[in-house]
């Protein structure tokens, strides 16, 4: 029916294991990222408080610092937003356990307001994230083409055409799987809450 | 669920997404039928898709900023209690804490979000081990350091009250001398860490603070580097990534070089003229960063003098202010070669200046110098500058402390100890933590046992042994240039203390002649092995085991070497010296160098027997996991290559590789060799592409370590060049066999079979250009060369002849041909398999020259052996 949906994954799939180059160079990405994110962060608040960072915008810096080092030129810059995002994932999926466990552990009980109009009030971000990781790997044991696009856009902040580019297929199935995996995995979040 | 019941239900969804709502659920329920769950998943997915937004619409912004949002603080650090906040940037938080007993103060510095990634946390602990090694009076000293429960790390730290270097100037309104003064304690500090191979990288006014008593002191070792952690691809990407603050980077840091002691040099250049001139070099306030860096990298700033006449701050005679110019430009030259040469070639300028004498840094004089400065140190600039710059900074650091007098009894007590638990340790073995995994902290507690010895001149006979143990483990640790100094003055020493006739004196000979062997100097090492072999001979009682030693040595000598008859004769006497009771180190050693001998030789079966011996006293020695172990995997992997049983042998070699990689690390030379043993067998098994990457990482570590004369070159150039030719790069197959040939002169001698399988290879390429002729006159001088240096029955003889014979083939000679074929048909099939790529070529020769002659027979005889050997069609 969709030929298109013989797709196996080169690597993009996310259930696939990290190689250990991978793991350094999501390393020194991390660092990168999150050192680039605090700063901005500390900014952020003494100035506008509504203002938020955008991850397209942390990545493209990133990319700009990394494409500038003598080392690391060869690198396409699609496969580093690709690598970008599944550092941003493993990044907010980390925060979130551990945020999770100091709660359970109700050592220091972290409270926040959400300032957002936001679906669920009474689900914190952590659970949610906790919950997006696990129904994510769920599909991309199913379909890994559209957990590999949900990683990209959602985490990393790539665009249709940039999606599209990266898996190889036309924008019209990016949008099309986009729109299906969403309601999908906003219905994996609700059963799970 | 099933990807194909996915499928259904999302065909389905998008079937009925776009449909006006009334005529959905009709539609479905009869597509459906009576599949209600069906029914149910794709309604509940269209609910989802009409329905409010989910955690996906959100901007992922905002998501990251709660989840990274600060928990609270604790405000407690061990003894310390958090009283305000200090600072605060990418990396972590810096507070203001009092210790509640003595209730001083100290600064604490914390890594937010350690979990986060172990290259922070990496870098976080380098900062905290930096400042626990340096302990000066103008760096601020590390207190003490812990880790919360939650797993944060922190330190404490000297808290500084004081301005930045350049606002106390203005405020007190400094004299010129008087900011020379304070710009020397600078730099004093800044020698002091350069002695401990600590490279600042982010020198400037703010991260040095002068007190209200006037002392300075110098923070923020965020980013320092020790000089031996910078080979690391790794650290240069880093150095790349960091956003440099451009006013104080030198052009070179701008380039993305390498850090150096150089770079500290220039970011003092830099302070020292926003002290004389009132303002920075360079105005970068309307530039983007790109230009700021272009400008840092090409313009000339204008002459402090200059500057500082327009802001009329500061007063002085124009000759003062021209040695100025001088003294500050020099420091921060955009040419490193015509900077100054150490932070100390700055101090002594600025005491020239304070004196009122003449600078060194008048241009014709610093070239001198620095021209003076390479020829003392040549061999240790072209090794490793990094080693000259460690080894020359250790002395003066040495010196420094010498000059300050001490307790000397018990300083030595305490060091004396220390170095011998530091020596046990290294030297027990099966400590894999004080294994050479983590070179960097070996070198670093290596460098502190050195100095220690430095410290013994009142004991010359231990600083000898001190000497003697130093420079094996540097020798170990592949620092040759290091080793050899210390080798050196140990038997310098020793000589001086016992004469030339003594024990202690023919085991520093054996030591220096084996690290002859390492720089493939031969004739050296046999000479020296020699002399110790005898000395010990006449000083010693039979069975001491210094006598076996030294006669494992010389056979090592002569194995390398390639005179492999008298080697097996002295280590087979290595052996039975080392025979009696039970099994240890240095009989498995001698067993194992006596193993070698036999394999160099052609001895496959014996060396084959002799190693699965050490192979089974090295497991029981040493556990499974031991690189000893891993030699004589990879020996064993070696024979089965020698037969031609390529796939077995990528077993054995992929086995040792896998224990060196973990053992010794990615850069290494032994990983290097293992990576090239596993290339070739990967060449001959034609998987090219997997040899060539593998081969190519193995040379760049070579050549770091061995330098580009070294014979372990030459056999990675020799796959490289085998895989060129297989591919039909015949200029470059060329040129890389014979700079192999010209190596393996250089180092063994032009006699040695090495250089003529390198002429053999060469001769490879001749034929593959159809040169015949040219061909046949290399193999026969090739043939004559293995039955002189190895014998007429050796197998490289025998594959020698089979080449040789082609090359008759060609030219139709075939009578010549049929000589040569069969005369290495036969040497072969004694020794190899059948299915050996050799054999089956010389079949095919054989075949070819038969039908030529007409001779039906025989040209059918080797169809059948080529048939029946042929391995069978996929």
């Amino acid at each position: 029916m969709c030929p298109e949906n013989s797709y196996i994954g080169d690597g993009t799939g996310s259930v696939e294991p990290v190689t250990a180059e991978q793991r350094r160079e999501l390393d020194r990405l991390f660092s990168v990222t999150y050192e680039e994110l605090r700063r901005l962060a500390s900014t952020v608040r003494r100035g506008d408080p509504s203002a938020t960072l955008s991850p397209t915008a942390l990545v493209n810096e990133a990319w700009l610092k990394m494409a500038s080092s003598p080392n690391v030129s060869a690198e396409s810059h699609l496969h580093f937003k690709r690598i970008a995002a599944r550092a941003m994932r493993q990044l907010l999926v980390e925060a979130a356990r551990r945020r999770h466990a100091n709660k359970r552990g109700g050592e220091q009980g972290i409270v926040f307001v959400t300032l957002q109009d936001f679906i669920d009030q009474s689900k914190p971000y952590e659970d949610q994230v906790l919950a997006l990781d696990t129904a994510l790997e769920d599909l991309a044991r199913l379909n890994p083409r559209q957990a590999a696009i949900v990683e990209s856009r959602f985490f990393g902040g790539l665009d249709v055409a940039e999606t599209a580019l990266m898996l190889n297929v036309s924008e019209a199935t990016i949008l099309r799987d986009w729109r299906v995996a969403k309601a999908w995995l906003a219905r994996e979040l609700r059963r799970g809450a | 669920m099933d990807s194909e019941r996915l499928e259904q239900i999302q065909n389905l969804f998008h079937e009925t997404a776009d449909l006006p709502e009334a005529e959905r659920l009709p539609y479905l329920q009869s597509v459906c039928a009576n599949d209600t769950e069906l029914l149910d998943e794709v309604l509940s997915l269209l609910a989802e898709d009409a329905g409010p937004s989910s955690l996906l619409d959100q901007p992922m912004g905002h998501v990251a900023d709660q989840l990274l949002a600060d928990p609270a603080q604790p405000r407690q650090f061990g003894p310390y209690r958090v009283t305000s906040l200090l600072g605060e940037g990418g990396m972590g938080v810096v507070y203001l804490a009092e210790r509640a007993d003595l209730g001083s103060l100290v600064a604490i510095k914390i890594l937010r979000d350690a979990w986060l990634s172990p290259a922070r946390r990496e870098r976080f602990s380098t900062e905290q081990r930096t400042l626990a090694q340096l302990n000066h009076p103008s760096i601020a000293r590390l207190y003490d350091a812990d880790t919360l429960p939650d797993g944060t790390p922190w330190f404490a730290m000297e808290y500084v009250e004081g301005l930045p270097l350049t606002a106390f100037c203005r405020q007190h309104a400094c004299s010129i001398e008087r900011r020379l003064h304070l710009f020397r304690a600078v730099c004093e500090a800044v020698q002091y860490a350069h002695g401990h191979a600590v490279i600042h990288r982010d020198l400037k006014p703010s991260n040095i603070l002068v007190k209200e008593d006037g002392s300075v002191r110098l923070l923020d070792f965020g980013i320092a580097k020790h000089q031996e952690a910078l080979d690391s691809e790794a650290d240069l990407t880093q150095t790349g990534l960091r956003l440099m603050t451009p006013a104080y980077a030198a052009p070179e840091q701008i380039r993305g070089e390498r850090a150096s002691i150089h770079n500290d040099v220039y970011a003092l250049g830099v302070i020292l003229y926003e002290l004389l001139a009132g303002r920075l070099p360079f105005d970068f306030s309307n530039r983007t960063p790109t230009e700021a860096q272009t400008i840092v990298v090409q313009q000339e700033p204008e002459r402090p003098s200059a500057a500082a006449r327009k802001a009329a701050l500061l007063s002085a005679s124009d000759s003062s202010w021209a040695d100025l110019d001088v003294l500050c430009l020099t420091a921060m030259h955009k040419d490193v070669q015509r900077r100054y040469g150490s932070v100390e070639a700055l101090i002594r300028d600025v005491d020239h200046y304070l004196a009122n004498q003449p600078l060194d840094a008048r241009p014709d004089s610093l070239r001198y110098r620095f021209g003076k400065f390479i020829s003392r140190h040549r061999s240790a600039v072209v090794a490793s500058s990094l080693a000259a710059v460690l080894v020359v900074g250790l002395v003066i650091f040495f010196t420094v402390r010498l000059a300050k007098a001490r307790n000397l009894a018990e300083a030595e007590a305490a060091r004396t100890q220390r170095i011998q638990q530091f020596m046990t340790r290294l030297f027990e073995g099966g400590d894999e933590a004080a294994g050479p995994k983590d070179d960097l902290r070996v070198v670093a507690l290596l460098d502190r046992g050195l100095q220690e010895a430095r410290g013994l001149d009142a004991e010359p006979a231990v600083q000898a042994d001190l000497y003697q143990t130093l420079g094996g483990i540097y020798q170990k640790l592949d620092n040759l240039v290091q080793a050899e100094s210390l080798l050196k003055l140990a038997l310098e020493r020793r000589q001086a203390l016992f004469g030339s006739n003594h024990p202690r004196v023919a085991e520093s000979l054996v030591a220096l002649g084996l690290l002859r062997v390492d720089q493939a100097r031969f004739d050296d090492a046999e000479k020296l092995v020699r002399d110790g072999l005898e000395m010990s001979r006449r000083t010693l009682p039979p069975g001491d085991p210094a006598l076996a030693l030294a006669a494992s040595a010389l056979g090592r000598v002569l194995s390398e070497r390639g005179s492999y008859d008298k080697a097996i004769e002295i280590l087979e006497e290595a052996v039975r010296l080392r025979s009696e009771g039970e099994i240890t180190p240095e009989l498995a050693s001698s067993t194992y160098e006596l193993a070698n001998a036999h394999f160099y030789a052609g001895h496959f079966p014996q060396s084959g027997e002799l190693n699965q011996k050490v192979l089974a006293m090295h497991r029981q020695l040493y556990g499974a996991r031991h690189p000893h172990v891993a030699e004589d995997l990879i020996n064993l992997g070696a024979i089965q290559f020698e037969q031609g049983h390529y796939p077995e042998a990528e077993v054995l070699y992929r086995q040792a590789l896998e224990i060196n990689q973990s053992w010794y690390g990615k850069d290494h030379h032994t990983t290097a060799s293992n990576l090239t043993m596993l290339g070739r067998a990967l060449v001959r098994e034609e998987r090219y592409d997997e040899a060539v990457d593998l081969l190519q990482q193995s040379m760049a570590i070579q050549e770091r370590v061995y330098g580009q004369d070294h014979p372990r070159v030459a056999s990675a150039l020799n796959e490289l060049g085998s895989v060129a030719l297989k591919r039909k790069h015949l200029d470059e197959a060329e040129a890389l066999f014979q700079r192999m040939v010209n190596t393996y002169r250089r180092a063994n001698g032009d006699r040695h079979y090495l250089v003529a399988i390198g002429l053999s290879n060469l001769a490879s390429v001749y034929m593959e250009r159809k040169e015949n002729q040219r061909a046949e006159q290399v193999y026969r001088d090739v043939v004559q060369r293995f039955t002189t240096a190895l014998s007429p029955g050796h197998l490289n003889t025998g594959i020698a002849r089979v080449k040789l014979g082609r090359s008759l083939v060609r030219q139709r000679k075939y009578a010549e041909a049929e000589t040569e074929i069969l005369a290495g048909y036969g040497i072969l099939t004694k020794q190899t398999s059948p299915s050996v790529t050799w054999l089956q070529a010389a079949r095919q020769d054989l075949i070819t020259l038969y039908d030529a002659e007409g001779n039906s027979e025989k040209a059918a005889l080797y169809r059948a052996e080529y048939a029946k050997a042929a391995p069978p069609k996929k």
